[in-house]
C-alpha cells in the first residue's frame, strides 16, 4: 500500500510538473484572462507539487547517514558553483551538473532527486540566488539526479550487483557522458520555458495563446536557437567532458562510500 | 526587518516590474531596489555577484537588440537585413530597440529587488522560514551550509599539496587529483558526522516514515491539482470549478505540511519582536501594491507599447510616489537593516 502511494505521488507530481512547464504549448486561443494568470498559476503549481514531492522523499524514513552524506554532497557541489560564479565558465557550463548525475546513478532515483533539488536550493543560499526562478531550478535539477538513477536501473544488471557496480569504466562513462550532454540542453530548454510566454517581444518568436502545438514548437526552437543554444552548447559539452575525464574515479569513490554506509549502530 | 517582510518587499517588486511595463516606472523601480540593496545592506553581508546596475548595463541593451534584430514591427526603420538571413531579415526599427529595451528594464528591477533580498537577508534567517514539516530537509541544508566553508578550506589545501607535488592546473583532467581527495574527504567527515549524529539519538526519532493517511491526503491533494489544472488548460467554460480544484489541492497539501509540521517541536531561543519597522516595511508595499493592482486614476499609465509608432511614456507622480514605497527600508539605512 504503501508503496503504491508513493507511486501516485511520484507519478502526480511528474505529470504536474512536466504539464505546468508545457503550458505554453498547451493553451487554447481566446483565453485572455488565463494568460494573465498562468504564470502566477505554474509558480504556485511547481512549488507546490515540488513541496509535495520533497515531503514524500523526506517522509521515507531518512536516516542519519543519508542526511549526512547528502548534506556533505550538497556541500561539496555547491562549492564547485561558488567557483563557477566567481570565475565564470564558458557559456552555460556549470561544473554542478556531472555530480548531480554522478551520485543519482550510484545512489538510485530519489536520493539523486533530492541531491539535485537541494544543492539548487543551498548553492543559491551561498552565491546570492535565490529568486523566482528558484523553484524551478529546483524540480528541474532534481529531475536531473532522478533520471540518472533510473538510467542505472534500466542498464543489464549482472549477477554481481557490487561488482557491476564497480566495473565503471568503458561504455558506462561514455552513456553517463552522453546523458549529461542531452541533460546540458534540456536543462536549458526547460527551464526557458518558464519565462518565455512573459520575456520576449512580438518577433516570430514570441508566445501567443491558441496558436497549436505545431505553430508553438516551431517558434519556440527559433526562441531557443536564437537565444539559448549556444549557451547550453557549451554546457552540455562541459558536462560530458567533465563525466568522461572525472566520472569513473569519482564513480568508485561514491561505490565505496555507499557500501561503507551500510553500517548498522547496536 | 523581519525576514518575512523582505520577502514580501521581493515579491512587491516582483509584481510591480511584471506589471509596470513604463520605462520611467521600470527605472524607478530598479533605482529603488539598487537603494535599498546598497543601504541595508549588513557590513558583513553577502555581496551579489552582480550588482543590479552592472546588470542592467548587460540586459537592457541585449535585450533591445535581440528584440530588434528579431521583431520587425514598428514606423521608425533604422535599416533593413537581408531576407535570406534566418530570423534576423527584415527591418530594424526604433519600436523594437525600444521595446527590447522595456522588457530589459523590467528584468532588471526584478533582478535588483532580489539581489537586494539575497544582500540584506541572513542564510540562517531564511533557512529558519522553511516550514516544520521539512525539518530532516532543514537538517540536510544546514549541514550543507555548515560544511560548505569547511570544503572550500580543504579544497585550498588540497591545491595546495598537490601543488608542492608539481601539480598546474591546464585543463579540465588535470582536475582529477583536486576533486577526487575532495569528494572522498567530504564524505569520510560525513561517515564521523552520520555515526555522531546517530550516538546522539538522531536516529530514533528521524527513522519514523510519515503515517499513511498523510501520504493518502498528500495524493489527494495533487490528484486535485492535476484535475484542476487540466481543467484550466482544456475546458473553458471550466474555470471557476479549475481554480476551485487546484484550490483546494493547495489547501490539502497546506494541511499535509501543517500536520506533519504538527509532530516536530522547535525550540526558539530567542524571539524577534515585531517593530515599527516592520509595520511601515509592510505598509510600502501595500501602497506600491494598492497602485499597481487597484483601479485607481493614473493605473493606465502603468502600461506602455511603443508600437506601432514610439511616443513618449506617461508619467503620473501619484503612481511613481506608490512605487516609491518600496524605497521606504532604505531610510533606515545599515544599522537597522542588521539589526535582529
Amino acid at each position: 500500500m504503501r508503496r503504491a502511494i508513493s507511486g501516485v505521488i511520484y507519478g502526480l507530481s511528474a505529470a504536474i510538473g512536466v504539464l505546468t512547464f508545457a503550458y505554453p504549448f498547451l493553451l487554447q486561443a481566446d483565453r485572455a484572462a488565463q494568460e494573465r494568470i498562468a504564470p502566477l498559476a505554474t509558480a504556485a503549481l511547481v512549488g507546490l507539487s515540488l513541496v509535495a514531492l520533497l515531503m514524500e522523499l523526506q517522509g521515507q524514513a531518512i536516516s542519519a547517514k543519508t542526511v549526512a552524506m547528502l548534506g556533505v554532497l550538497v556541500a561539496v557541489t555547491s562549492v564547485l558553483r561558488f567557483l563557477d560564479v566567481a570565475f565564470p565558465l564558458p557559456g552555460g557550463f556549470s561544473p554542478i551538473f556531472a555530480p548531480i548525475i554522478l551520485v543519482g546513478y550510484v545512489f538510485g532515483a530519489r536520493f539523486g532527486f533530492l541531491m539535485g533539488a537541494f544543492t539548487l536550493l543551498a548553492s543559491a543560499l551561498i552565491t546570492g540566488g535565490v529568486g523566482p526562478w528558484l523553484p524551478y531550478q529546483m524540480f528541474t535539477a532534481g529531475w536531473v539526479g532522478m533520471t540518472a538513477g533510473w538510467l542505472a536501473r534500466l542498464q543489464p544488471l549482472t549477477s554481481n550487483l557490487q561488482s557491476w557496480k564497480l566495473e565503471v569504466g568503458g561504455w558506462r562513462v561514455g552513456l553517463l557522458a552522453g546523458f549529461g550532454f542531452a541533460w546540458g540542453l534540456l536543462y536549458g530548454a526547460i527551464l526557458n520555458l518558464y519565462f518565455w510566454p512573459l520575456a520576449v517581444g512580438m518577433g516570430g518568436q514570441g508566445w501567443e495563446a491558441g496558436l497549436g502545438l505545431r505553430e508553438t514548437l516551431v517558434r519556440y526552437a527559433a526562441f531557443y536557437v536564437a537565444t539559448s543554444l549556444g549557451w547550453d552548447l557549451a554546457g552540455a559539452v562541459g558536462n560530458a567532458a567533465l563525466i568522461l575525464l572525472l566520472g569513473a574515479p569519482t564513480m568508485r569513490a561514491l561505490t565505496r562510500f555507499q557500501r561503507r554506509f551500510h553500517f548498522q549502530m547496536l | 526587518m523581519d525576514v518575512r517582510v523582505w520577502l514580501l518587499w521581493a515579491l512587491t517588486v516582483l509584481v510591480a516590474a511584471s506589471s509596470a511595463r513604463n520605462p520611467l516606472y521600470g527605472l524607478l523601480l530598479l533605482l529603488a531596489a539598487t537603494v535599498v540593496g546598497v543601504a541595508c545592506a549588513p557590513a558583513n553581508g553577502r555581496r551579489p555577484f552582480l550588482a543590479p546596475l552592472r546588470f542592467a548595463a548587460v540586459a537592457v541593451p541585449f535585450s533591445a537588440l535581440f528584440n530588434g534584430l528579431t521583431a520587425h514591427l514598428g514606423e521608425h526603420v533604422l535599416f533593413r537585413l537581408p531576407a535570406w538571413l534566418p530570423l534576423l531579415g527584415g527591418p530594424l526599427t526604433l519600436e523594437g530597440l525600444a521595446y527590447g529595451a522595456t522588457s530589459g528594464l523590467a528584468l532588471a528591477a526584478i533582478f535588483g529587488g532580489f539581489a537586494a533580498l539575497n544582500r540584506v537577508t541572513p542564510v540562517h534567517e531564511l533557512v529558519r522560514l522553511a516550514p516544520r514539516a521539512f525539518h530532516e530537509a532543514g537538517v540536510v541544508l544546514s549541514i550543507a551550509l555548515t560544511f560548505v566553508p569547511q570544503t572550500a578550506r580543504s579544497l585550498t589545501r588540497i591545491r595546495q599539496a598537490q601543488a608542492v607535488r608539481g601539480h598546474r592546473w591546464r585543463g579540465l583532467r588535470d582536475g582529477l587529483p583536486i576533486l577526487v581527495p575532495l569528494l572522498v574527504s567530504g564524505l569520510e567527515r560525513s561517515m564521523g558526522l552520520a555515526e555522531a549524529m546517530v550516538a546522539r539519538g538522531y536516529g530514533s526519532v528521524a527513522d519514523r516514515p510519515q503515517p499513511l493517511r498523510l501520504r493518502a491526503l498528500l495524493a489527494l491533494g495533487l490528484l486535485a491539482l492535476l484535475g484542476g489544472w487540466l481543467a484550466w488548460l482544456f475546458w473553458p467554460s471550466g474555470n471557476g470549478i479549475a481554480l476551485g480544484a487546484m484550490t483546494l489541492g493547495g489547501g490539502l497539501i497546506g494541511t499535509v505540511l501543517w500536520l506533519a509540521g504538527r509532530a516536530v517541536p522547535r525550540t526558539s531561543y530567542r524571539l524577534r519582536r515585531w517593530t515599527v519597522r516592520d509595520t511601515v516595511g509592510v505598509l510600502g508595499c501595500a501602497l506600491t501594491l494598492a497602485v499597481v493592482l487597484l483601479p485607481l486614476p493614473g493605473r493606465g499609465t502603468l502600461v506602455y507599447s511603443p508600437y506601432p509608432r514610439l511616443t513618449p511614456p506617461g508619467f503620473d507622480p501619484l503612481v511613481g510616489l506608490g512605487l516609491l514605497g518600496l524605497a521606504l527600508p532604505a531610510l533606515w539605512g545599515e544599522a537597522q537593516g542588521d539589526e535582529g
